[in-house]
């Protein structure tokens, strides 16, 4: 009889979950397991913001129902870390010490938010806002006009900076130059689009280097701010919230040691295979090779990370398609005067 | 094709607590112990309880132990078919059993195991998509509170109480009362596991749906006791007063006796261990001639053995009492699971026409009401009494709610009167409703024999063809009042009156899965009645005929392979019931219930067809 082939897709947000998908329409027999640190299931990560407006139940951020998964087979194996991918026998190491064995392996494990040297020991006092934990918990934190600082800005914080203003709270950004990380804009363009961001009620500061993040155990009377942000220089700055905004490192330590070509991100071709025959990357954690810059690219967003996970899948199973390198992300501002990014959008 | 699954919206309704927790793991593990814990804090922080621990014969090192705990605010009648969390302390024993958690409920595990894993043999290689993980390092935890792995157990129940907000105070006073008996340091060790477990349970982002509600409040009259069947049986014996036990220890029955064996000589009673289940009932009948309130306990093997002297007992018209505990059988059979296959053994199994009374208990409240009662009845109607209960019930827990003072007379004899001179003591003297005056041996003007023999009334051996007519009616004739005994119900019925579509006749443990299935079929809109049968010897027949006229279907739901209560009703009142009987060694699945029912009302004739 013959063995079915056994995928393993290392993420579960939009592109090894899309990936997912499509290896089960290609290899209808195909043994499909992703493996991720979530508890949950795929949550749309851009819609976390929803819990803003109230949404207390996981369950209605789910991209797709848990029958989903059973009725597809494939095996999502939530709250489980890959510490490192044995290459030599294409096998995963997982931190409980169990290994899986993979005839085609996908990297999507995205990217986590970079925190500068210098702030790390502070993490504990930092509020991430990548799961629907980190979203309540920060709900949780701003009561009901809560006031939250922003570090460095990037259109990941930007899109979260309109959510918790239209929700009533007050968001103050100590910019640097990553504020709208990963566009490229021309120092002449700054100032139309920090504008635009005060248009929308967010507040810009720049020039002030945050050194140390404090949590204050007893308020002051009448308010309920719980941290303080000490700067170089000058008054420090009291929130509910202090959150890291500093574009995204690709997470892939396990990856290290694997002879797999790694700059920043893993390197991939446009047809997203890496430098080992068996393996492929899809989303933020890979940087594509673009004939048209000639260098690796990052491709982040919604539409490109859900394209990376689709073409991945396709090639896997014997296709041959390539990603569009070529493309121009350009920032906006509306008619409203308001700023808009393509990275917002999202299906 | 990808199937596409449309999406649901899942919003959960805050009710009552209604939680299920299955601790599962290798006997060694302490799984049995923090089940213990758990249900245990539970019951003094005030909820209904209702759990069951499975575990193997062995005794450490090998098999799987399962200990399941229903946490209600209403009083509930089994267990659920699905638990709310299950928490792996092996991962190998609980895999299996995943499929058991509901839908967003819990399944905890512990995630720094020691040793490498083969591929799959991890718990969270078996999670359905809709069911929720905690991993958790146990054993680290452990090993830092208490500098070894062996509290892990109490890490877990920590971790459940901080994860749902249970109340940190009742936990302390249980395991402190859990290790009261071993030295400080041991309860101290306990205490900071459980506090670490606690604390990671607090810190942990609560995900799953499953959670727990305020209990009631209870009537300050009433003590809520939370007790297993077999530690009900031997409170009930010693509020009925018993003097005197002998016993032989069996698996499930040994308990109570152990128990007894605590508690007897601080009431005054005595208790010997025999050498076998013969001189055990031996023992009981010698007791109970001399006048005292006494009792055995054993399992269908060790009931087999007393069967001659359960005769014996009935000819001499002696009062005793005996618990059985049912295993799995025949023969040694499976010791360690449930079954209710010695009904045919306690109503019909001795040599003679030697009718005597059987009651089956339903849950650990009835344990207690029937094993005081076991005393009165026995006394009353001077012959043996059987209390037939199951492993299932024996080793059942339940919150039961006791009222402060004793249900059960001390003294229930038709004592001899003095005799007047023209009248000598006749011991088997023929009455109106065929109960003798009892005298103890040596009493005044009292003297009499018993034997075996078949006897006249004053207790002499006779064979003749009219003496034996009559006292063998006498002895039958004189246990049917019981049915009629006071305080004391010989069958009860549930659900709707009148009549009803489908009737569900039951005894002993399993009625409480079949009050939960007629729940369940009132719901869908079926008339259902569940009625128990608590006497099985002599049977309340009218009752049953009557209520069996009500229905238009009638199951009989049991777990033996031969339907053997099914046989006595059909034999008793002569109309065919549907049976639904199974010997998985486990209770009976509540669903499996349900879906017997569906099958009935989709189709009688057929099912009754098969059923025959
Ligand atoms: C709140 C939020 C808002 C965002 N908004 C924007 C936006 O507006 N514009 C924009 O350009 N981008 C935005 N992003 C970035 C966006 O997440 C990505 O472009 C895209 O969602 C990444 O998808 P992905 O599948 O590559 O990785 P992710 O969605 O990050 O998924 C990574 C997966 O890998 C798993 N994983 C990681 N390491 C391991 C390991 N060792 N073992 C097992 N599993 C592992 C994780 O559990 C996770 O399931 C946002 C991100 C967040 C968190």
């Amino acid at each position: 009889m013959k063995q079915s082939r056994r995928y393993a897709i290392i993420g579960s947000g939009a592109a090894g979950t899309e990936a997912a998908c499509q290896l089960r329409n290609h290899d209808p027999d195909s043994v499909i397991t992703v493996v991720t640190t979530s508890k949950l299931q795929f949550i749309d990560r851009y819609d976390l913001p929803r819990v803003f407006d109230g949404v207390d139940d996981w369950r209605e951020l789910l991209v797709h129902p848990p029958e989903f998964y059973h009725d597809n087979k494939i095996t999502v194996r939530r709250n489980t870390w890959v510490s490192s991918v044995n290459t030599r026998e294409n096998k995963l190491n997982f931190r409980h010490k169990e290994t899986m064995v993979y005839d085609k392996l996908l990297v999507a494990s995205g990217g986590g938010g970079h925190i500068p040297e210098g702030l790390r020991e502070f993490s504990a006092y930092l509020n991430p806002f990548t799961t629907f934990q980190n979203a309540v918990r920060l709900r949780d934190s701003l009561g009901k006009q809560g006031k939250v600082v922003m570090l460095g800005g990037d259109m990941v914080g930007l899109d979260l900076a309109r959510s918790l203003t239209a929700a009533g709270h007050q968001v103050t950004i100590f910019a640097n130059e990553t504020l709208f990380w990963p566009h490229e804009i021309k120092q002449a363009d700054i100032a139309q689009y920090v504008k635009a961001l005060e248009a929308m009620g967010i507040k810009v500061v720049f020039g002030r280097k945050p050194v140390a993040v404090e949590q204050i155990s007893r308020p002051s009377k009448g308010t309920s701010y719980s941290r303080r942000l000490v700067f170089e220089k000058g008054k420090p700055e009291l929130a509910n919230a202090i959150m890291p905004f500093y574009g995204l490192m690709p997470a892939l330590n396990f990856m290290m040691g694997t002879g797999v070509d790694i700059e920043r991100g893993l390197l991939v071709n446009p047809h997203l295979k890496t430098t080992n025959d068996k393996i492929w990357a899809a989303g933020d954690v890979c940087q594509i090779w673009s004939p048209e810059d000639n260098r690796y690219n990052f491709f982040y967003g919604w539409a490109n990370v859900k394209k990376m996970g689709l073409i991945a899948a396709h090639n896997m199973t014997g296709g041959s398609t390539e990603m569009k390198t070529s493309q121009t992300n350009k920032l906006k501002i509306t008619k409203n005067g308001v700023l808009h990014s393509p990275y917002w959008e999202h299906d | 094709m990808v199937a596409k699954t449309g999406k649901k919206t899942l919003k959960s309704l805050r009710k009552l607590t209604d939680m299920q927790i299955s601790f599962c793991g290798s006997a060694g593990d302490g799984t049995i112990a923090a089940g213990d814990i758990f249900k245990r804090a539970m019951a003094a922080a005030g909820y209904q309880i209702i759990a069951f621990d499975v575990y193997p014969p062995e005794i450490r090192g090998f098999g799987k132990c399962i200990a399941r705990t229903r946490v209600t605010y209403d009083q509930v009648y089994s267990l659920k078919p699905e638990s709310d969390v299950l928490l792996s302390l092996n991962d190998a024993h609980a895999i299996p059993h995943v499929g058991e958690v509901c839908d967003y409920g819990a399944v905890i595990y512990d995630d720094s195991p020691i040793a490498n894993i083969e591929e799959g043999c991890h718990m969270s290689a078996h999670l359905k998509p809709a069911q929720l993980p905690y991993g958790v390092s146990f054993r680290e935890i452990s090993e830092r509170a208490t500098s070894s792995a062996r509290s892990r157990n109490i890490v877990a129940v920590g971790f459940i109480a901080g994860l749902y907000g249970l109340p940190r105070e009742v936990f302390h006073s249980t395991i402190a009362a859990k290790f009261a008996n071993k030295p400080r340091s041991v309860t101290e060790i306990n205490l900071k596991a459980f506090d670490l477990g606690y604390e990671q349970g607090v810190e942990t982002f609560k995900i799953d749906t499953c959670y727990f509600a305020p209990p009631p409040k209870r009537d300050k009259n009433t003590k809520v006791l939370m007790m297993h069947g077999n530690a009900a049986v031997a409170r009930g014996c010693i509020d009925a007063g018993i003097k005197n036990f002998f016993g032989y220890p069996i698996t499930p029955a040994t308990s109570i006796m152990e128990i007894l064996a605590t508690e007897m000589p601080k009431h005054g009673g005595r208790l010997l261990q025999t050498e076998d289940e013969i001189s055990a009932i031996a023992g009981i009948i010698g007791a109970g001639f001399a006048g005292s309130r006494a009792a055995t306990s054993t399992s269908g093997p060790g009931l087999a053995l007393m069967s001659e002297m359960m005769g014996f007992g009935a000819m001499t018209e002696v009062p005793c009492v005996i618990f059985v505990s049912q295993r799995g059988g025949p023969s040694t059979g499976m010791p360690t699971k449930t079954e209710q296959s010695d009904l045919n053994l306690a109503v019909l199994g001795v040599a003679g026409d030697a009718q005597r009374i059987v009651l089956a208990p339903t849950n650990v409240e009835g344990c207690y009401k029937c094993a005081g009662m076991a005393f009165e009845l026995s006394e009353k109607f001077q012959t043996p009494v059987i209390v037939l209960i199951d492993l299932y019930l024996s080793n059942r827990y339940e919150a039961v709610t006791l009222s402060r003072k004793s249900l059960f007379k001390s003294d229930n004899s038709k004592w001899a009167k003095k005799p007047s001179k023209r009248e000598p003591f006749n011991r088997y003297k023929l009455t109106s409703d065929s109960i003798s005056p009892r005298a103890i041996p040596g009493q005044q003007d009292c003297q009499h024999v018993i034997t075996g023999l078949e006897h006249n009334e004053q207790g002499r051996p006779s064979d003749q063809p009219e003496m034996h007519e009559t006292m063998s009616r006498k002895r039958h004739i004189k246990l049917q009042a019981a049915i009629d005994y006071p305080n004391l119900a010989a069958c009860k019925r549930f659900g709707d009156m009148g009549k009803v579509r489908i009737g569900i006749l039951s005894w002993g443990s399993t009625f409480g899965e079949c009050l939960e299935a007629m729940f369940t079929t009132r719901k869908r809109g079926i008339t259902c009645s569940a009625m128990k049968v608590v006497m099985l010897s002599p049977l309340p027949v009218d009752a049953i005929v009557k209520f069996m006229a009500d229905c238009d279907e009638v199951i009989v739901v049991e777990l033996n392979y031969e339907g053997q209560f099914a046989n006595l009703v059909m034999g008793a009142v002569g109309r065919p019931v549907h049976r639904l009987n199974r010997v998985t060694g486990m209770p009976m699945a509540v669903d499996e219930i349900i879906a017997a029912i569906s099958d009935l009302t989709a189709n009688p004739s057929a099912a009754r067809t098969a059923a025959q």
